[in-house]
């Protein structure tokens, strides 16, 4: 399992177009993310829910990549995330 | 890649439905189908059955409604084109178009899609 925190900038934090733009690319990994905010944890390919987790610029929010691809698609997500302006 | 159709009584809806879903799946082909031909509220099966036919590919259709009676039109134009890989999903309208979208746009097929949106 490797999990990293990542703050969000962008002030409407994960609303529909990272989220969604989110949930293609976890879609690519075998791994199972899930994504922590304000105590709550989603899968992180469901963007409905990740959505209604309601961040906004300045949150932490927690990534966990688990599975047999789990190096690889935790090193995406990272380059993702900084690249998404997320 | 599957398409959508977007049926809504009112062909607004059907539009910012499918202007809020290519926001993160703008590489997905949206169809709507809003209103009646004469631009007030109803569902027309004209205008399904037009969406329907211009998003039929091979990879298949997934066609959203919103309220009730566009459920009903809906599968009558189902029933008259009876094509086999052109389905109606539940659920609301927006949660499913962009739910949808992104599968589709992630190279998920038509079975896959359909059994995702039934957890909306």
């Amino acid at each position: 399992m490797i999990s990293f925190t990542y703050t969000l900038k962008d002030p409407m934090g994960l609303h529909v177009r990272p989220a969604g733009l989110l949930a293609k690319e976890v879609r690519k990994y075998k791994s199972k993310i899930t994504i922590t905010a304000k105590g709550q944890t989603v899968e992180a390919m469901r963007l409905i829910a990740v959505m209604r987790l309601g961040t906004k610029a300045g949150d932490t929010v927690v990534f966990s990549v688990e599975g047999e691809d789990e190096a690889a698609a935790a090193a995406a997500l990272q380059s993702f995330l900084e690249g998404s302006g997320a | 890649m599957v398409a959508f159709v977007v049926v809504s009584h009112s062909a607004k809806l059907a539009d910012g439905v499918i202007d809020l879903a290519k926001m993160s799946a703008p590489e997905v082909p949206m169809f709507p189908a809003g209103g009646l031909e004469d631009g007030s509220y109803g569902t027309s099966f004209e205008k399904i059955s037009r969406a329907i036919e211009q998003a039929s590919g091979s990879d298949g259709v997934i066609v959203l409604t919103d309220l009730g009676s566009a459920v009903m039109t809906t599968e009558m134009v189902l029933e008259s084109l009876d094509l086999s890989n052109v389905r109606m999903a539940e659920g609301p309208i927006v949660e499913a178009a962009v739910t949808g979208t992104v599968l589709s746009a992630s190279g998920a097929a038509l079975d896959e899609i359909m059994e995702e949106l039934e957890h909306l």
